[in-house]
């Protein structure tokens, strides 16, 4: 199966149109985020605390935000995580200036104090660690091996046993009820009528904790932009050392587009803007650039074949030759992508989105707007416009009368 | 087949055999992130301000005490800033101050007169000596608080040159805990009571104050303390009037651990080290009668009665849980944090989360693999198998080489994974492409694949290129999970490139040697 063989497609035609819409659509991103501040921006650079909470019952969004208000935790946004079945909740807090540690055991005290009331035992199967289990089982004894004077061995018997206990709440993230714990290997049946009945069944656990104090949040901040733009600085250097300045302006502007559009679409599908997805943005720098140079590549070849060529149409030329494989490799990157947007799970489904987007973009900006950008840089700052210029210099001047031999106007190498 | 292309093809076996023993089984070889594998990431800061404040309070104690014992009486002291102010020295006896700094201050400490008035002040290096101190015994003390505690293979190290201490530790069931015992400074102090004399504390403030006629000495303050109901539940609040220069402290101890008291309420056992059993005894010896506070970050846990003069151990009581115990216990058996710390980042997965993870990562990356296998046969027909071996190598080798240089694969690095299974087919594409534009120039197809080959070649680079300055970026500027990301991706474009410019010329010399002269390739 073969692509666009001998395709002629006028690309360069259309161009100020494109360049046009570009520019519009530049703006109205620049304009959302920055002005409209329509950006999600999460605890990385913001500042704040996140917490992954799983309930045994799905619990209603609105009796969490009465439950923290009544704490005194305002400003908490709360949502819904994971697959529906999973009664998984993320809530946001942001950290006020100059209290590092954020709202971590508030909002947990508080839910604990809410759903866990009337529990009775101290010990919580869903909350506490192997320790304690393995403390409450030694003193209670129920395997009977502690009456043989080795406290050592009857420590480590109990460990194991609450650690068997742990990995049933290791792998589905809470003990729902106890008929999940019944069966479970390493841990006998006494044991586990023990447990049944010193410790309670938490209502909810903590799956994860992210907490980022304002003085960190405000360093990611600055690392995080310093790394974008160091990196485009980066790309323009190297490809303005490996072709020219021309073609690395172009390349500039493509991935300056690629980058603003990606944030634009990014922040209208509500996605949350965190070190995860300044990396993706980071690697669709990356990709749009590569992109665009093997187009560039092969411009330069072409423009050293047949120099004399005016450059529109060594560009077009250029593009339909590069078109199937563009086509193809975006093709496939996208593939592998999507389907890590769909199957990949949500803590990174803000990142392959920016990359399914970027691949998108970045194929049509390394068409539509590199070319255009490095021809008009061409015509407006280019040598062939100074040679231009300077031919009309020294014919004005043969008619007043210095004979100078006007200079050829450079080849394009 | 000739012998150039034997070599090559060893070459290429023996790369893809240490992969692939490298990586077997994937399970224990590969180094799994934190947010893999489930654990605790911290970034702390020592407050080393507090350290340099209460070597600073110290120094002040020192210089009053010595004085004093020189006979020098009248000597005050108070402390400005940075600065120790000194006065009631007559000039004459400079030569004790001179000697208190030379032999027990040190090098750090300048010191000069002004009128009446001495001031000491820290030097720069001194400072810098008290902060990087600081830093160190907090990295020290964590560590053994963490190895105490028993986590697996815990990462506990300085941050550069900072005041920063990153901490990581993976398979947490019970990470409140661990922070708790982290930030834990755990300074014990025992000091005499000065109001009430004996028999617990007073039941305000105003009440201490005013046994001193509303002023209290320089050598007394006041701290508070819990009363506690025979449940051990907190109930009020007691003060006591304290001697601020301590008897002995933690730093003393020589040994601490759970016990259990008189009606077997849990209690810490303590033990002191020779020289702090000696000052023990000469103190509670000569103050029998009165009430001895043991105080844990200036708050008393509880004031007893000496009733005999004790020397080397005793017991601290205080309305405990059983795990309190044994966490203080370890906490003082692990020394006293020299200064506060504050956690500046936190970030702990749960074990659920991380396996959550892996499993749609790697659900996700064996579809996007197979797809783009398919999108390959389908498009390149016969030469796509070229490209599905150079891809499968590739995911080989990029498993391999994270094995064998013990890379830490985070869940961002699985995403770089599957990301470079999609652009690793564009340098065979490249190729594959240039060949087929080749061929239908009219080239043979021998010289059709050369050209292909070389042409497509400085494409490849550049492309590649630039994607290394993307990854090298955010290597530099990721932490943890990003970084990890940066390395597979790096990875896999070595690979990608080896595969496609190596490999696959193999592979198409081989299926050109198999015969005399090859009319058509399946392209």
């Amino acid at each position: 199966m073969e692509f666009f063989r001998d395709s002629h497609i006028d690309f360069m035609k259309y161009r100020r149109f494109w360049i046009g819409v570009s520019l519009l659509v530049l703006a109205a991103g620049i304009f959302s985020i920055f002005v409209h501040g329509q950006l999600n921006v999460g605890i990385d650079f913001a500042g704040g605390t996140q917490l992954t909470l799983k309930f045994a019952e799905s619990p209603e969004i609105d009796r969490l935000r009465s439950v923290l208000s009544q704490a005194g935790i305002e400003d908490a946004q709360i949502q819904r995580f994971g697959e529906s079945g999973e009664n998984e909740v993320l809530i946001k807090t942001p950290t006020a200036e100059g209290t590092e540690e954020g709202s971590r055991d508030p909002v947990v005290e508080a839910i604990d104090r809410a759903f866990n009331e009337g529990d009775g035992a101290e010990l919580d199967l869903n909350r506490d660690g192997v320790e304690d289990v393995a403390e409450a089982l030694l003193a209670a004894d129920p395997d009977n091996v502690a009456g043989g004077g080795d406290a050592e061995t009857a420590r480590a018997h109990y460990e194991g046993v609450a650690d068997a206990v742990l990995e049933v709440r290791r792998e589905e993230g809470l003990i729902p009820a106890w008929e999940a714990l019944a069966g479970a290997p390493g841990v006998s049946r006494a044991a586990f009528e023990v447990l049944r009945a010193q410790a309670a069944l938490g209502e909810f656990t903590v799956l994860g904790v992210e907490n980022v104090g304002p003085q960190m949040g405000r360093e990611l901040r600055q690392k995080g932009i310093l790394a974008v733009v160091l990196s485009l600085v980066g790309m323009l250097l190297y490809i303005w050392f490996r072709f020219e300045l021309r073609f690395g302006i172009g390349a500039l502007m493509a991935t300056v587009h690629d980058v603003i559009v990606g944030l634009f679409l990014f922040a209208l599908a509500g996605f949350e803007f965190n070190l995860t997805t300044i990396a993706a943005f980071l690697t669709l720098v990356g990709y749009s650039v590569n992109d665009t140079v093997v187009i560039f590549d092969r411009m330069r070849e072409n423009m050293r074949k047949t120099p004399q060529k005016p450059l529109v149409e060594v560009m077009n030329e250029s593009l339909n030759q590069t078109l199937s494989r563009t086509v193809l490799t975006s093709g496939t990157t996208l593939i592998a992508v999507g389907s890590l947007l769909a199957l990949g799970g949500d803590v990174l489904r803000g990142f392959a989105f920016v990359l399914t987007i970027g691949i998108i973009v970045g194929t049509y900006s390394s068409i539509y707007i590199a070319s255009p950008f490095a021809l008009v840089w061409e015509q407006y700052f280019g040598s062939a416009a100074r040679g231009v210029r300077k031919g009309a210099r020294a014919a004005s001047r043969r008619t007043s009368g210095r004979s100078e031999t006007p200079r050829r106007s450079r080849r394009a190498s | 087949m000739n012998r150039n292309l034997l070599y090559r093809g060893l070459l290429i076996l023996v790369v893809v055999a240490i992969a692939a023993i490298s990586a077997w089984p994937l399970e224990d070889k590969i180094n799994l992130g934190l947010d893999l594998r489930g654990g605790m990431h911290l970034v702390l800061e020592v407050q080393v301000e507090d350290a340099v404040k209460s070597e600073i309070d110290n120094a002040m104690e020192r210089i009053l005490q010595d004085a004093r014992d020189e006979g020098i009486s009248t000597v005050q002291a108070r402390r400005e800033g940075e600065q120790i102010v000194v006065t009631g020295v007559p000039p004459e006896r400079d030569e004790v101050i001179a000697r208190i700094r030379q032999d027990f201050l040190g090098p750090s400490w300048d010191w000069d007169r002004f009128g009446d008035r001495i001031v000491f002040e820290l030097t720069a290096a001194g400072r810098a000596e008290i902060r990087d101190g600081a830093v160190r015994q907090a990295l020290q003390t964590i560590d053994n608080r963490i190895n105490a505690y028993g986590v697996s293979e815990p990462v506990i190290a300085q941050l550069g040159s900072s005041d920063r201490i990153v901490v990581q530790l993976p398979g947490v069931d019970d990470p409140e805990r661990i922070r708790e015992l982290i930030k834990n400074t755990a300074f014990l102090e025992f000091r005499l009571s000065d109001y009430p004399r004996a028999g617990g504390g007073a039941s305000s403030r105003e009440e201490v104050l005013a046994n001193y006629g509303g002023q209290l000495p320089d050598d007394v303050e006041i701290l508070e303390g819990d009363i506690t109901d025979p449940e051990g539940r907190r109930v009020g609040a007691q003060y006591y009037a304290v001697t601020r220069r301590s008897v002995v402290t933690g730093r003393d101890l020589k040994n601490a651990r759970p016990s259990l008291g008189q009606f077997n309420e849990p209690v810490v056992n303590f033990t002191f080290n020779p020289q702090g059993a000696q000052r023990f005894g000469e103190v509670t010896g000569a103050n029998i009668g009165r009430g001895l506070a043991i105080v844990l970050d200036d708050r008393v846990v509880s004031a007893p009665t000496i009733e005999d003069r004790i020397s080397d151990s005793g017991i601290i009581r205080g309305n405990f849980t059983q795990r309190e115990v044994e966490d203080l216990s370890l906490v003082l058996r692990s020394g006293a944090l020299p200064a506060g710390i504050v956690y500046l980042e936190e970030r702990t997965v749960g074990p659920s989360l991380g396996r959550d993870s892996i499993e749609q990562g790697l659900r996700a990356g064996l579809i996007g693999f197979g797809l783009v296998v398919l999108v390959m046969l389908i498009v390149y027909k016969l030469t796509g198998i070229n490209a599905v071996v150079a891809l499968a190598l590739n995911v080989v080798i990029v498993f391999g080489a994270l094995a064998y240089f013990g890379a830490t694969l985070t869940l961002p690095g699985i995403a770089g994974i599957i990301l470079t299974v999609g652009m690793a087919v564009d340098a065979n594409v490249l190729v594959f492409e240039r060949i087929r534009e080749e061929l239908h120039a009219g080239r043979t197809v021998k010289s059709a694949i050369d050209a292909g080959f070389s042409k497509a070649l400085s494409s490849i680079v550049d492309a590649n290129v630039t994607t290394l300055i993307a990854a090298l970026f955010l290597f530099q500027f990721g932490t943890g999970p990003i970084r990890g990301f940066a390395v597979t991706l790096s990875v896999g474009i070595f690979a990608s490139v080896f595969t496609a410019v190596f490999v696959s010329r193999w592979l198409f010399d081989l299926q050109l040697a198999r015969r005399q002269r090859v009319e058509r390739l399946s392209i």
